[in-house]
């Protein structure tokens, strides 16, 4: 389903985490809040922030930064929530995401998504569902169903080794597609 | 969603509740064969089954039925009678025909054996009545099988005494029972305690005497007829019993066949008394039918409607915003001046309490609704296992929310095969002990504060605390010396990989047993306990919230955080120095004059900050042990909204829900029987408890 929307929908909104500028396809975010009190839930895993009272429901918020290895998001008048509906198990959930600033909303045609980077990449590939070059950057658009969907994302760093390998191999399958 | 797709899942719901007031009309008609209103009700059910069956394009599940409708067309026009073997194959039709609408395509068709084989049978069924009406009623008399269609039947009590010398003149009173029982059907007893000691024997002598019970739609001179060339020769008693066929009602045969047993005479007097009794009995009944009839009329007139389940979730999910915006109008009035907003805000905390409760009462459904199928399984279970049980239940008005109901069905199911299984003996094992022959299991369901209560007993074996210890410790769940009492022993059933049954049977005892019930149980907020003595049977209790939705809690405050306890856990609360918590050598604190060993939350939850000065401990009870819960403060009662925390914290057992407070902060929910046992893992408390 998230693939036929993306097809449908070439409008993607950009944020940035640290100094880096990644982009959601806007299908899958429903609104953007700012940074308001987060309740924490005891003995989570550090990325899971808390909780916070959207109109009478109550929405899990995730530190993204923690979930792309970097360190803790610090509270500023830019940081805002992204309040996304994402699909985990098979089951539409709906959650928020810590950003450091939302930016823009762009509008890419799927010729100019060039495929994920593959060798060097600090991010596991699975994530970024392809690269778009504006104004001369290189923003990264994220697949949010699997970024939030997996649970093992917080030791990121420590699979980059193990990711790399599996980059180097899609690699050599896509050569061998090339040459037949 | 086509229009005939809608139709026709329109058409599955009705005709899911069809059948399943089919199933309990057959289970009452095997209570009462002869009641004509049920008969009809069977067959009404079946016909709209057929009808819209072939409507909606259920085909087989049509064809079938048609089949099991024309049999209930003879019955219905007292051509067959209803036995027990027509009601087995009926009922077995009836879990065909449930498997038949669920899947029409990839179900069972005509081809399958299930199918075949049921047809056949009630084919059976049709052929045999055919033949009885083809051999009339006359014939039907001759070969002694009381004929279908008797009108007037009356039973009659016979009382045949012949004279010692009856057989001198050549008559063989067995000549005349057997002349007897062409007029109708018959229960010859005789009664040989005349009979003398072999030496004094003399063979020539008639020493038995003969009572006999005589249903038949003849008349009193028909039956003295047959005596007529003996009457001087005998001493002849006729009387007439009842205006109706005594022989076919079971429990009228069930006496006689006592009588029989004991070899006595009966005596007029004393059978006269039980049919009395029976008429009482009947009689009782049927105003009861009747008054059951006024309210089902009463109920028509208020005519019920159809809800989708959705929308009454969504309704509660409204009431429940209502009731939190309501909350922070309420807190919003109480710090602002304005004297005119605070009657309109009181006027809506009332509507919003009013509403509350209107709407979770609709969510709530009856007990009633889960009953045919434990009826089901005693009959079916108790039938396989050669036991005969009644099963009984009180109280199944009581209303519980319908999520309750639905993860509730599983564990009762499984704690009504343990007690068919394992509680109730065979019956001669039964009467052995003393006990009836039928085994009884209860149902007993009732409000308790806010709690609903309901109970399985049954009059079985109950459960040897001697061989629980055994199986525990062969399984090493406790050592060979530790000294428990009997509760906790019996408390060990509800331990993973518990299962006392002697022999794994296809029933019960795989080894999964009540520590599933427990877990199930719990997992919606309830609570299981056992009790048993042996020889006399056990009582399992469960004891459940009236609704998941709202709850009455504690809130308290750690830190920045609030927090709510259920109330219904919370025992007592009490202020303690920090110091003293903090100096507290094992965690453990003295309370009232007993050591309470406690959880400093702040602690636990990884709180920063400091701890005020003076704290504050809520004492719970978990599995009769009381445990402290350190907080900072408490805040006061506060009638939480659950909320879910979804997916994303599915992990954090210890967390229930959150609520979402007045001022539209959140607390969480605090699961305390889950932080106690997840704390106490590798705690000092974890061996107390065991």
């Amino acid at each position: 389903m998230s693939e036929k929307n993306l097809d449908q929908i070439n409008s993607y909104l950009s944020f940035k985490l640290g100094e880096e500028t990644f982009a959601a396809n806007v299908s899958k975010v429903l609104n953007i809040l700012e940074m308001t009190e987060i309740t924490k839930v005891p003995r989570a895993p550090e990325y899971m922030k808390g909780v916070i009272n959207l109109r009478g429901s109550v929405l899990p918020v995730v530190d993204t930064r923690i979930k792309f290895g970097m360190p803790a998001t610090e509270y500023t008048s830019n940081t805002c929530i992204l309040v996304m509906e994402v699909e985990v198990d098979g089951e539409q959930v709906q959650v928020g995401g810590l950003v450091d600033a939302v930016q823009a909303v762009l509008e890419i045609e799927k010729e100019d998504i060039l495929p994920p980077p593959s060798i060097g990449s600090k991010y596991r590939s699975e994530f970024i569902s392809g690269m778009a070059k504006i104004d001369d950057r290189f923003i990264m658009l994220l697949n949010m169903d699997r970024v939030f969907s997996s649970d093992e994302i917080t030791d990121l760093r420590e699979r980059t080794e193990s990711s790399k390998l599996q980059q180097e191999v899609s690699m050599e399958e896509k050569k061998e597609k090339v040459k037949t | 969603m086509t229009s005939m797709e809608s139709f026709q899942s329109r058409f599955v719901e009705e005709a899911t509740d069809n059948i399943n007031d089919l199933e309990n009309a057959l289970l009452l008609l095997e209570e009462d064969p002869g009641n004509k209103e049920l008969v009809e009700r069977v067959f009404r059910a079946m016909h709209s089954l057929k009808g819209g069956g072939a409507m909606f394009g259920f085909d087989t599940l049509s064809d079938f039925t048609h089949h099991m409708e024309s049999v209930y067309d003879l019955v219905r026009e007292d051509k067959l009678q209803v036995t027990k073997d027509l009601l087995n194959v009926t009922l077995d039709s009836v879990d065909l025909m449930k498997k038949l609408l669920i899947n029409d395509e990839n179900g069972p068709d005509e081809a399958s054996g299930e199918y075949r084989a049921l047809v056949s049978r009630i084919e059976g069924f049709l052929k045999g009545a055919e033949v009885n009406a083809g051999q009339g009623p006359a014939s039907a008399g001759t070969t002694g099988i009381a004929e279908p269609e008797k009108q007037g039947v009356s039973t009659y009590f016979i009382h045949f005494v012949p004279d010692k010398d009856i057989m001198k003149n050549g008559t063989n009173p067995l000549y005349l029972i057997d002349e007897l029982s062409t007029l109708g059907k018959t229960q010859v007893i005789a009664n040989t305690c005349n009979v003398p000691d072999i030496k004094e024997f003399d063979t020539s002598k008639c020493y038995i005497s003969w009572e006999i019970f005589l249903s038949t739609s003849e008349d009193v001179n028909a039956i003295s007829d047959v005596f007529m060339f003996v009457e001087d020769d005998c001493m002849l008693d006729i009387h007439k019993l009842s205006a109706s066929d005594l022989l076919n009602d079971d429990r009228f045969t069930r006496e006689i066949e006592g009588y029989r047993l004991i070899e006595s005479e009966i005596g007029i007097n004393s059978i006269k008394d039980f049919v009395d009794s029976l008429k009482e009995e009947d009689q009782a009944r049927q105003s009861q039918s009747s008054k059951k009839k006024v309210t089902n009329g009463r109920d028509n007139a208020i005519s019920s409607i159809r809800v989708s389940s959705d929308k009454i979730d969504q309704l509660m999910n409204l009431v429940s915003e209502l009731v939190i915006t309501q909350a922070s109008l309420s807190l919003y009035t109480e710090n602002s001046d304005n004297s005119e907003l605070q009657p309109i805000a009181e006027s809506v905390q009332k509507l919003t309490r009013q509403l509350r409760d209107n709407a979770f009462s609709i969510s709530l459904i009856p007990l009633e609704s889960m009953m045919t199928r434990f009826q089901r399984l005693v009959r079916d279970l108790s039938d396989e296992l050669g036991k005969d049980i009644r099963f009984s239940a009180k109280g199944t008005e009581t209303e519980l929310d319908k999520t309750i109901i639905e993860s509730l069905t599983d564990p009762l199911l499984h704690i009504f095969r343990n007690a068919i299984d394992h509680g109730i003996e065979p019956p001669e094992e039964r009467i052995k002990k003393g006990k009836p022959g039928s085994g009884e299991i209860v149902l007993k369901a009732f409000y308790s504060g806010a709690n609903v209560v309901i109970q399985v007993s049954d009059d079985g074996a109950g459960i040897d605390p001697a061989r629980i210890r055994e199986k525990a410790v062969e399984k090493q769940l406790i050592t060979p010396d530790a000294v428990l009492n009997s509760k906790e022993l019996l408390n060990l059933l509800f331990l993973p990989g518990f299962s006392t049954a002697k022999n794994v049977t296809d029933v019960s005892g795989r080894g999964v047993g009540m520590d599933v019930v427990k877990r199930k149980i719990s997992s919606i907020r309830g609570e299981v306990d056992i009790e048993s003595s042996p020889g006399e049977g056990t009582v399992i209790t469960i004891k459940l919230p009236l609704t998941l939705s709202i709850i009455d809690g504690l809130l308290v405050r750690i830190g920045d955080s609030q927090y709510v306890i259920p109330l219904s856990v919370v025992d007592k609360i009490f202020a303690v120095e920090h110091e003293t918590l903090a100096g507290a050598y094992n965690n453990l604190v003295v309370l009232d004059g007993e050591q309470v060993p406690f959880y400093y939350l702040r602690e636990e939850f990884g709180l920063a900050g400091d701890p005020p000065a003076t704290e504050e401990i809520v004492v719970v009870e978990y599995e009769n042990v009381r445990i402290g819960l350190a907080t900072d403060s408490v805040v006061g009662e506060y009638q939480a909204v659950l909320k879910p925390l979804g997916k994303f914290y599915k992990e954090q057992e210890i967390i229930s829900g959150a609520t979402i407070l007045g001022d539209g902060s959140i607390a969480l929910v605090l699961d305390t029987n889950k932080i106690i046992n997840q704390f106490s893992n590798n705690n000092k408390i974890k061996e107390e408890l065991s």
